[in-house]
């Protein structure tokens, strides 16, 4: 390592890369798109972003209302509140209510917005208060959610805003923008170890960027070793072999060398158990009713595992009951 | 979409091919060439063409799914198409959105006007006796897809397809007429109200120049491009208004008679029964014009509309307050308009209260719907209240006092004209099939229609029926189901097939949106279908006993749960094996209505009888040495007979002999009762109070009440008089009404002394104990 120390002591990566441009969002093109319209023409709709963790939601609207208002006006007609903030039904009645009345004199086409991070977590109450308000002052505010789960949004409230959907980055999206961080940062590393943060990062960039930044402050080298050490989550590729190998191949043996790798590196039964349980859940190859046998196995043992009965046996005992089936 | 097919209907199933134009291909036509599909219990075989039964029967095994030809357009127009049972390869869901893209109509019942049945296996029996009933051509998946390849253009030349077309183009142009109108009314509106501010812009410079001062800055106006699409085309009138025709025009009538019902105090109900209502309900999804309507409606007769929504403040305390004086003003803006300009004169100082989003009250809102329902009674002025679920049990108060108005979801034909108009001024080619996909997912919203228009014409200014599919799946809404809802699809079979594209995630997900209630219901309905594949009783009850086992198992899990271990990772283990997997085995056709889970009224009379058994073995334990249990098993059978039997044989006589019964084991007149309450079998309770006498069972209460009796035990909870511990109990809700009932009060002595400011404001935290001082005075004197 040549760095000094101070220099590690910096801002968090996802925080010092995170993009102030619509054109920097990576992934979601042809949504992006839309809000890179929408940026252009102004006259931005009502508008709920939703999606998992980490893909860029909350920057995305940051980005859109940075490049509608530009840097000066941007604090002066923003009202950002999230979770952190006290967002109850008396918020909505007095604080939202007061800025939507607020005038400051914007050029055409651009409003003011208010922007509710993490709207998922907002009371129904107080989401029934904002209805009326939406509308009544449409024409002066428009209001930006970015929530996890949609589905938590009163229906009203879904109605009166366009629902833009966030997917998953796919894996050469999160790889592009690694691989642009591991160049500004001068990170030393190998490819397997990209793969492995990408791995683990299942689609989500913030989760990618942040176990990156702990590699290289832990060990310095980039390599899948170091990372699956920092990320410490059995590698489901070898559980997903695991249970091939017993459900196709019927190969005890097989399994149990691959099971034993993964406890000779120390991780606990209750981490593979949960982990073979996810796998298990998207396993391809193997029809529904098959399918839900094997879950109620992994179930049980999870039960076991639980109540402490946490030994080797147990996960052998699993395998070779899936092997049955 | 254009359904006016009677062409098939069993009364004139001849053939019209001598009334059509020459060398014309007709739908009939070409269904002659399709063979039927195979009726399952065909009782009269019409017509069993045995290589289409073996055709499909063949065919259900593959699930690979067939290449759909690209067919003609509109070229199923004027055809009503039902899809029943499950095809072999083609998802229900894909197969109707096929049909639709290609201009059929697509029901879910059968009826005489049906032109046609793609049948699949597994269809309700109902159907199937429809199908024979109205003698309608059935025909399976292949048939469907070879339909829909020889089909000609435009539906062919039948009689049916031909008007169909003229029906569309028909409405194409009052469609064009619509959108010519509703232009010229905007340029109208625009130069009006641009000589309207040109008018004002001048006196404002006359005015400032005779008084030497510099001409203010003209009045900004927001233009029509800075708004909402949703704002933009708000409706204007009535006419605008998309569906709900009916309701709208009660509601007009309701708000025209008002103040004619008023002065005959609201006694004559009137043709439509609405004259005896002082305020009207109106309830309704999101979405379909409730707020519009409302606004429309009360500014059409000329009433001045004042607004109460869910972003004020909405308590009993305010509503007492605030509105209670609004509710006999009158508005002044009728003196400032000329007399002879409104036709509506006689309401031009009439106000009209609406009270938007009433079921949007909540915690902060203490005591606001009763308060509302109260001055529903009494208002002065028409109150017209919107909320979307009347059914929820706060609404409940407004049943009585309100006339009801529940608004429907528009129908795709009520929205079409609308949108393609909207589409039409923003120079958007939108496919008139795209309608019906727009309306399905976004659950016949219409400003999320339009909403949804408005973002999607940012990047593409065409939207064909391919762009649509796409763009429709990710604006479904997502909303959390109902428990109904969940049981219903997970206990659907459709979802376990092979090519069904659930993945095992999206039945958990089921769970997941009711963790609580899903398990129960599935419990609770299991047994209530007929499972796919099975046929023979046996079979369906080794299903049955799969599913049983599992849901056992299931809550093994859930104690692990929900115990003081509270092993919650156990979740979506437990989401497996409570619903997914026990209704995976016995998916299929739901026979009945599914029931709300039994489990929580049978688990309420389990505590029940805990409670009363424990009393029991409370004031028996002098004479009995055992714990609860034993004394239900060993005692209370004896014990039963003991203290009836002699009722029953000697009647009065016998009532001394029981009295000392209950005296040895130191039992109430209550025990009695719940001692008989506890039988079973032959010994139930009703049965064997049936054979007691009205009149000897009085006696007994009345012998009983007479005499004192020896109490063993004194529950430590009763020697405590009430009065102490009540002062502390009085929790805010006592305070808030007490408060109110004061403020009552206060309003009738003078408003002028300054306490009643401070015990008005909420925030003030003082007031509390202050306002609680007069609450347990009143309970005192009371």
């Amino acid at each position: 390592m040549t760095k000094t120390f101070s220099t590690l002591l910096e801002l968090p990566w996802v925080e010092k890369y995170r993009p102030h441009k619509l054109n920097d969002i990576v992934g979601n093109e042809e949504t992006v798109e839309r809000l890179k319209r929408i940026a252009e023409d102004g006259n931005m709709p009502h508008m709920i972003i939703s999606g998992l963790p980490g893909i860029g939601k909350t920057t995305s609207i940051h980005c859109l209302a940075l490049e509608l208002l530009g840097p000066d006006l941007y604090h002066q007609a923003t009202l950002e509140l999230n979770a952190s903030d006290d967002r109850g039904i008396d918020v909505v009645r007095n604080k939202i209510k007061q800025f939507a009345q607020t005038k400051i004199s914007l050029p055409p086409g651009r409003h003011k917005i208010i922007i509710l991070d993490e709207a998922d977590s907002m009371t129904p109450g107080a989401q029934q208060a904002l209805r009326r308000t939406m509308e009544i002052y449409s024409n002066t505010t428009r209001f930006a959610f970015a929530c996890n789960q949609s589905s938590k949004i009163i229906e009203p409230l879904q109605s009166r805003c366009a629902i833009l959907r966030y997917n998953k980055l796919a894996d050469d999206q999160v790889l592009a923008r690694l691989l642009e961080i591991v160049k500004l940062e001068d990170v030393k590393h190998n490819s397997e170890g990209l793969g492995a943060l990408i791995f683990t990062a299942e689609g989500d960039m913030r989760q990618a960027i942040n176990n990156l930044q702990s590699t290289v402050a832990g060990f310095g080298f980039v390599n899948d070793i170091n990372v699956f050490k920092i990320v410490d989550q059995p590698h489901p590729l070898v559980i997903q072999k695991i249970l091939a190998s017993c459900t196709n191949e019927k190969n005890i043996d097989k399994a149990i060398e691959l099971l034993d790798g993964l406890w000779n590196k120390g991780y606990s039964s209750i981490d593979i158990v949960t982990s073979t349980f996810r796998v298990a859940k998207t396993l391809p190859g193997i029809d529904e009713k098959k399918r839900l046998e094997l879950i109620k196995e992994i179930g049980f043992t999870h039960m076991r595992v639980l109540e402490g009965v946490s030994t080797y046996l147990q996960l052998c005992g699993l395998f070779a009951k899936i092997c049955e089936l | 979409m254009v359904g006016i097919d009677e062409f098939f209907k069993s009364s004139r199933p001849a053939p019209k091919k001598k009334t059509e134009p020459s060398g014309g291909l007709t739908a009939e036509d070409i269904l002659a060439t399709i063979p039927d599909a195979h009726l399952p219990d065909v009782v009269e075989d019409k017509k069993f063409n045995f290589f289409a039964h073996a055709k499909a029967t063949s065919s259900t095994g593959g699930a690979d799914t067939p290449e759909i030809p690209s067919a003609k357009e509109n070229c199923l127009s004027g055809l009503t198409i039902v899809f029943t049972g499950v095809l072999p390869s083609l998802d229900r869901d894909a197969a109707e959105n096929l049909a639709k893209k290609y201009g059929a109509k697509v029901t879910k019942s059968i009826s005489s006007k049906t032109s046609l049945v793609v049948i699949g296996d597994e269809a309700g029996p109902s159907k199937v006796k429809k199908i024979k009933q109205f003698k309608l051509k059935a025909i399976d998946q292949e048939g469907f897809i070879r339909l829909l390849s020889e089909m000609p253009a435009e539906g062919g030349d039948s009689e049916a397809a031909y008007k169909a077309k003229l029906k569309r183009e028909d409405e194409e142009r009052k469609i064009l007429q619509q959108i010519k109108e509703e232009e010229d009314a905007a340029q109208a509106k625009k130069l009006a109200r641009q000589n309207e501010l040109k008018v004002k812009q001048e006196e404002l410079v006359k005015k400032a120049a005779s008084s030497n001062r510099l001409p203010p800055e003209p009045v900004k106006e927001i233009s029509d491009d800075e708004k909402l699409w949703t704002v933009k085309y708000a409706p204007t009138n009535t006419a605008q208004l998309c569906g709900n025709k009916g309701q709208i025009q009660k509601l007009k009538n309701w708000l025209d008679n008002w103040f004619d019902n008023a002065k005959h105090g609201f006694k004559n109900a009137g043709p439509d029964g609405s004259g005896i209502f002082r305020a009207c309900l109106i309830s309704g999804p999101p979405g379909i014009g409730k707020t519009s309507s409302a606004h429309i409606v009360a500014e059409a007769l000329g009433f001045d509309v004042l607004e109460k929504n869910a972003s004020d403040v909405r308590s009993k305390t305010l509503l007492n307050s605030n509105l209670k004086e609004v509710l006999t003003n009158t508005s002044v803006v009728g003196f400032f308009k000329a007399k002879d300009s409104n036709e509506h004169n006689k309401n031009d100082k009439r106000f009209c209260l609406i009270m938007d989003e009433v079921d949007g009250m909540s915690s902060g809102d203490h005591g606001g719907a009763g308060a509302l329902s109260a001055f529903c009674r009494i208002t002065k002025m028409p109150m017209i209240l919107i909320c979307n679920d009347k059914s929820l049990p706060k609404m409940r108060t407004f049943d009585r006092v309100t006339y009801d108005l529940p608004f429907r979801r528009p129908t795709e034909v009520e929205v079409r004209s609308r949108l393609m108009t909207i589409a039409h001024r923003e120079n958007i080619k939108l496919d008139p099939t795209v309608i019906g996909q727009l309306v399905q997912a976004t659950n016949n919203d219409i400003r999320q229609m339009i909403n949804l228009l408005s973002t999607v014409s940012k990047t593409q200014k065409s939207i064909g029926s391919d762009e649509a599919k796409d763009v429709a799946k990710s604006w479904k809404k997502q909303t959390i189901l109902k428990p109904f809802d969940i049981t219903s699809r997970l206990l659907n079979g459709q979802i376990y097939l092979p090519n069904s594209n659930h993945s095992l995630n999206d039945k958990i997900d089921l769970y997941f949106n009711d963790i609580d209630f899903a398990p129960l219901m599935i419990q609770e309905n299991y047994l209530s279908t007929s499972p796919l594949g099975v046929h023979t009783q046996p079979e369906h009850l080794e299903r049955v006993a799969l599913a049983a086992d599992d849901i056992s198992l299931s809550d093994q899990i859930n104690s692990l749960i929900r115990s003081s271990e509270q092993q919650w990772s156990l979740l979506p283990f437990h989401g497996v094996m409570s619903s997914v997997k026990p209704s995976s085995e016995v998916a299929g056709n739901i026979n009945q209505r599914i029931n709300f889970a039994g489990w929580l009224g049978q688990n309420s009379k389990t505590m029940k009888y805990q409670r009363l058994l424990q009393e029991l073995q409370y004031h028996t334990r002098l004479r009995t040495s055992t714990d609860k249990k034993e004394l239900r098993l060993d005692y209370l059978s004896l014990l039963s007979k003991k203290l009836t039997l002699p009722l029953v044989k000697q009647q009065e006589l016998g009532i001394e002999e029981v009295i000392d019964v209950m005296d040895y084991y130191y039992l109430t007149r209550e025990d009695w009762d719940s001692i008989i309450d506890f039988g079973v079998g032959q010994d139930k309770g009703d049965v064997i109070l049936q054979k007691i006498p009205t009149k000897v069972k009085s006696t007994f209460t009345r012998k009983y009440n007479a005499a004192t009796h020896p109490i063993a035990i004194y529950k430590t909870g009763n020697s405590v008089t009430s009065g102490g511990s009540r002062k502390e109990k009085v929790d805010y809700e006592d305070v808030v009404d007490d408060d109110t009932a004061k403020d009552e009060e206060d309003e009738s002595q003078a408003d002028s002394s300054d306490k009643i400011d401070s015990k008005k404001d909420k925030l003030i935290k003082e007031v509390k104990p202050k306002a609680r001082k007069p609450a347990a005075k009143k309970k005192k004197t009371s």
